[in-house]
This record gives C-alpha cells, sequence and structure tokens, in this order.
C-alpha cells in the first residue's frame, strides 16, 4: 500500500510539475524515489506542521498543486484550523495525506494514534475525504484527490493487511463499492481502511448472507448509493478504526435517520484513549476491534434484532 | 507606480465612516498601519491595470486581519471599493466583514485568527520563486500576533530558503487586546529577534512616510539573499488625540460626536 502510495505519488508528480510535496519531516524513507526522480518538486518543511499546511495553502493560491504528507496525528489534527482557514476557505486544491492513522502507531501511545481525523475532516466545508483499504484503492484515492480539485485529506491506515481488491476497482468518488454480494435485504457491512479486511474475513467465514461494501470516500459520499443499500438490506454493520463518533457509523447513521432508518451496529472506538502499550494487533483487541471481538458484537446485534422481531 | 496619492488624512477619514456607519470596533488596529499601507500602494506595490487579481502583482498579505479597515480605504482609494461599500459597511448582506477575507478581491487571505497570513504569504512567496518570477509578498502582522507560533516556523522557513522577495511588517504598536504587549507577553527587541532567525531586519517610523520609504527602498533594492523584516514603530489610534496609545479604542464604537470629533482631528479641521 506504501508503494503503491509512493508510485502514485511519483507518476503524478511527473506528469504535471505544478505539483508539490510537502512533508513535516516525515516518510523517511517513503520518498527516495520521489526525492530522485522529482527533486524539484519536494520540500521538507520541518517539524512545523502549521506553517507547512498554511504555505500549502499560499502555494495553492499562485498555481501550484500541493500534497502534504504527515503522521495523520499531526495532518490534519494540529493543523486543524490551518486547512479551514487557509485552505478550505477558499477550495484550494491541497491534498493533505495523513498516515499512520488509526492505531498503526500501537506503541508510542496517544500522541501518535489517531482516531479523530475523519471526524475533524469531514464537518469542514469543501473538504473531500478519503480512506482507502488497499493498495488498489490506494491508488484510486490518490487519483481522485488529484481530479478532484478540492481540498482532500487522505487517510492513510495499516497499509499491510492485503489486499481487498483483486485489481484497482471501477468507482467513482463517493460511490460504495461491493465486495462481496450476499443474500438481498440481508445483513451489510459498511467497512473503511484498515476494516474492510476485517468484514471481509469475516463475511467470507462467519456471514456467508451478509453482503459487504468498502467505503473508500466518507466525504462527499453518493448518498443515494447510500439509500439504496438501506433499501435492500435488514440491517447494517459498519466497521472502522475510528471513534465511533464522528465516522463512517455516524454519517451512515445520519443518512438512514433522514432516509430510511434501519438497525445500525456502529464497530469502532470507543470514545476514549487507549490503555495500554503492544503490538497493533493487542491494540486492536484492547479497542475489541480484533476479529473475534468484532464477530461477538455483530453475534449479540443480530441475536437482539432476531429477537426483538419475534416480539 | 500608481499615480494614486493615497493620502493618509483621506484614509483615516474612510477609517472613520466606515467605522461609524458599520457601527463598529478596531479603530485603533487600523489607524496604526495608515502610514505603511499608503507608502506601499502609493510607492511599491504593483497591480499591473490596476487589478487586485492580474496573475502578476505583488501579494500583500494582511496577517493582523484586525487592520482590515486600512486595507478596505487604500481598496476605496484604488477604486476597487465605491462610497457605497463604505457607508454600507457591515449592512445585513454585505460582503465586507469585519476581518480580512480573501473571498474580497484585494484582500490575499482570510485572517483574524492570528499567525496564519505569515505562512501562507511564505508560501506565495516560495511559489514566485519557484516560478522565478519577480513578485514580492508583503505580509503586515501585528506585535500582539507574533506571539503566534506558527511565525517563527515560517519565520525559520523563509531564511532557510533565502526568500528574499518575502518582506515582513511588523506594526508595533505596543498593545494586543487585553494590554500592553510588555505586560501580556515580553517581546524583547522584534528586530533582534528575526536577525536571529536570519532576517535583514531594521526599525523605522511607522508614522513617517520618508522614513518607510527608505525602509522600503533599502528592502526592494537589497542584494543579501536574506528575508527582510521592517519593524514599524507605530501609534496605536494614530491621528486621532483620544484614541492615540489608548488600548479601549480596540473595543469602542463611536458615537455621532467622538465620529465628529475624530473626522476634524484627521482632516485637520479641529476647532
Amino acid at each position: 500500500m506504501r508503494s503503491a502510495f509512493s508510485e502514485a505519488l511519483v507518476r503524478l508528480a511527473k506528469a504535471d510539475s505544478r505539483i508539490l510535496l510537502l512533508t513535516g519531516d516525515h516518510g523517511y524513507a517513503l520518498f527516495d524515489t520521489f526525492r530522485k526522480e522529482c527533486s524539484g518538486q519536494y520540500i521538507n518543511a520541518g517539524i512545523a506542521e502549521q506553517n507547512m499546511v498554511g504555505m500549502a495553502a499560499g502555494l495553492a493560491r499562485v498555481g501550484f498543486r500541493p500534497f502534504v504528507y504527515g503522521l495523520s496525528a499531526f495532518v490534519p489534527v494540529r493543523v486543524l484550523e490551518q486547512i479551514k482557514l487557509d485552505i478550505a476557505h477558499d477550495d484550494l486544491p491541497v491534498v493533505l495525506m495523513g498516515d499512520g492513522a488509526g492505531f498503526v502507531y500501537s506503541h508510542l501511545g496517544t500522541s501518535h494514534q489517531s482516531t479523530e481525523d475523519i471526524a475533524c475532516t469531514r464537518v469542514i466545508p469543501n473538504m473531500m475525504v478519503l480512506s482507502p483499504a488497499d493498495r488498489f484503492e490506494q491508488t484510486l484515492c490518490m487519483d481522485w484527490a488529484y481530479q478532484a480539485n478540492t481540498p482532500t485529506y487522505l487517510r492513510m491506515g495499516k497499509s499491510d493487511l492485503g489486499d481487498v481488491h483483486p485489481a484497482i476497482p471501477v468507482a467513482k468518488p463517493g460511490d460504495l463499492i461491493c465486495i462481496k454480494r450476499g443474500v438481498p435485504h440481508g445483513v451489510v457491512f459498511l467497512a473503511t481502511g484498515s476494516m474492510v479486511t476485517t468484514a471481509l474475513k469475516l463475511g467470507l467465514k462467519d456471514y456467508p448472507e451478509a453482503t459487504i461494501y468498502s467505503v473508500p470516500t466518507i466525504k462527499p459520499i453518493n448518498e443515494s448509493q447510500v439509500i439504496d443499500v438501506l433499501n435492500d438490506s435488514a440491517c447494517i454493520v459498519t466497521l472502522e478504526e475510528h471513534n465511533k463518533l464522528g465516522g463512517l457509523g455516524s454519517l451512515v447513521s445520519e443518512i438512514a435517520g433522514e432516509h430510511q432508518p434501519k438497525p445500525i451496529l456502529r464497530v469502532g472506538v470507543d470514545d476514549r484513549f487507549s490503555e495500554m502499550c503492544g503490538t497493533y494487533q493487542y491494540l486492536l483487541k484492547e479497542h475489541g476491534l480484533d476479529v473475534l471481538a468484532v464477530k461477538a458484537k455483530i453475534d449479540v446485534f443480530l441475536k437482539c434484532l432476531v429477537l426483538r422481531s419475534q416480539g | 507606480m500608481s499615480k494614486l496619492k493615497f493620502d493618509c488624512r483621506q484614509l483615516r477619514k474612510t477609517v472613520l465612516d466606515m467605522a461609524y456607519a458599520g457601527d463598529t470596533v478596531h479603530v485603533g488596529c487600523a489607524f496604526s498601519i495608515i502610514e505603511m499601507m499608503a507608502v506601499l500602494h502609493r510607492e511599491f506595490l504593483r497591480f499591473p491595470d490596476n487589478s487586485p487579481n492580474a496573475e502578476s502583482r505583488d501579494y500583500l498579505v494582511l496577517s493582523k486581519g484586525h487592520g482590515v479597515m486600512a486595507h478596505y480605504a487604500c481598496m476605496h482609494a484604488r477604486g476597487w471599493l465605491t462610497d457605497s461599500d463604505v457607508q454600507r459597511y457591515f449592512a445585513d448582506g454585505t460582503e465586507m466583514k469585519g476581518l480580512s477575507d480573501s473571498r474580497i478581491s484585494g484582500l490575499e487571505v482570510t485572517s483574524g485568527s492570528l499567525g496564519h497570513g505569515f505562512s501562507v504569504g511564505v508560501g506565495m512567496a516560495t511559489g514566485a520563486k519557484l516560478k522565478g518570477t519577480d513578485q514580492r509578498t508583503v505580509v503586515i502582522v501585528g506585535d500582539g500576533e507574533i506571539n503566534e507560533g506558527p511565525i517563527w516556523e515560517g519565520a525559520l522557513f523563509a531564511a532557510h530558503h533565502d526568500l528574499k522577495n518575502f518582506t515582513v511588517i511588523v506594526d508595533a504598536n505596543g498593545f494586543q487586546a487585553m494590554g500592553s504587549t510588555e505586560d501580556v507577553l515580553k517581546l524583547g527587541s522584534i528586530k533582534t529577534k528575526f536577525e536571529s532567525f536570519g532576517f535583514d531586519a531594521v526599525d523605522v517610523d511607522g508614522h513617517d512616510e520618508h522614513a518607510l520609504e527608505a525602509a522600503f527602498s533599502e528592502a526592494w533594492n537589497s542584494y543579501s539573499p536574506k528575508p527582510k523584516a521592517i519593524i514599524a514603530k507605530t501609534v496605536k489610534g494614530k491621528g486621532v488625540s483620544f484614541m492615540e496609545h489608548n488600548n479601549i479604542w480596540h473595543y469602542t464604537r463611536l458615537n455621532a460626536e467622538t465620529y465628529a470629533s475624530a473626522v476634524a482631528e484627521v482632516t485637520g479641521c479641529a476647532k
């Protein structure tokens, strides 16, 4: 996934000399190829994210296409006001790429973990928010971000979980991408980022009746597709490595509440910080986001629905 | 350069007209930057065909958005704003806000939350350098504003990258919202600070138009690769005796009486 990111960046930058890569002193080996092949388009702005993002706005104002890279704990969360005022207010085409989202930095604690970035960015007008699940969606999202010509946050989470697609899917920004077709009017999993892999694992092994969609676009999502999915479902499970407040689960609930209310289980991070240190898998367990814990939540949810329907 | 006069008496009168029409505040913040704005517009900033959107224009970034009425007054003098814009300031449904808003042609950035315009300006100067144009970027910050961290992040960047096309003017009026800069958060020598960050820096009387012209000329014509900092010592509320050095005019609205007295003073018709 990271090499897909780097390759897409180099490809785009070679084709458009207005593209500049700005990094806040992050991405050590990740940008080796970029630095070699697009050296005049690379700016290390130092450990100074607020200035970097303000500068990106200035560069966009005078005709450049800045791609700004940082850890998602810093870009976008630390620089939210710069994104709002300097970039989004004027709909400037700046792409903000936040790496290591969720619990990727599991051993480093709260400062490097990021489970509020989707919520922070999706409430800013003009922002596009993307959250790819695998290397193919990563490539697709990089192209969407470039073509959209609008402020974009591209969330990059755990990158080595394997593919969910056989190739780059055919999709437009906003689309839900079906990765497993289940029974009509059954349970539907809507997952984004790293949790698409979890959804797929569960669907293939434990929930053959489930239909599963990957949701790489958080905003602007294709609302009519979501409504169609709601119409064609008995209930919904959303999955994300993000706070349950303000992310994909909230988004789907908002649409469902207005258009097609359905029972929705939001699988995500409870509204709390990590307690312990450990591997990525350990931390997922702490937050109840490992495969077994997610299965247990879904089973309880489905069982309650059955009981409810039986009166 | 522009044949327009940018008469400081008239600019101050325009600010008073706006503040009175809009029943608004921040008169003192605007009055401290009148002379630097006048000199910049009259002698230094290039707006081909007098257009605020000309692609090859110089960039004037008002990072201290609270002084926006001084900027509006210059835009009015250029014909970018009409008499009606001045008289209808703050009327419902009008576009001109009480802080700099980049959606208004002539204002490069949205500011008011402080410490933003400096970095955006550094980005614009970097862009001009990358494109190889001779455009200049001038950013006006308040001395209170330089409490903000991004200013100093941007200063490091501007010096590291030899942005000689970048000039910051510090409106050193000695006040910020809650009191004097000395009392709130001591700044020490602003000139020394910018010098230590790698700028060519100079102190100047911010109300002496000849001194400002000389300082800007030196900055514009310098062969040094360093970015420039011009520390303009100013008086908050300059031009109206009862506003000068009085921080209450950060917050106070004009009434018929104070408006009339202030207009009489700034136009030189004081009784």
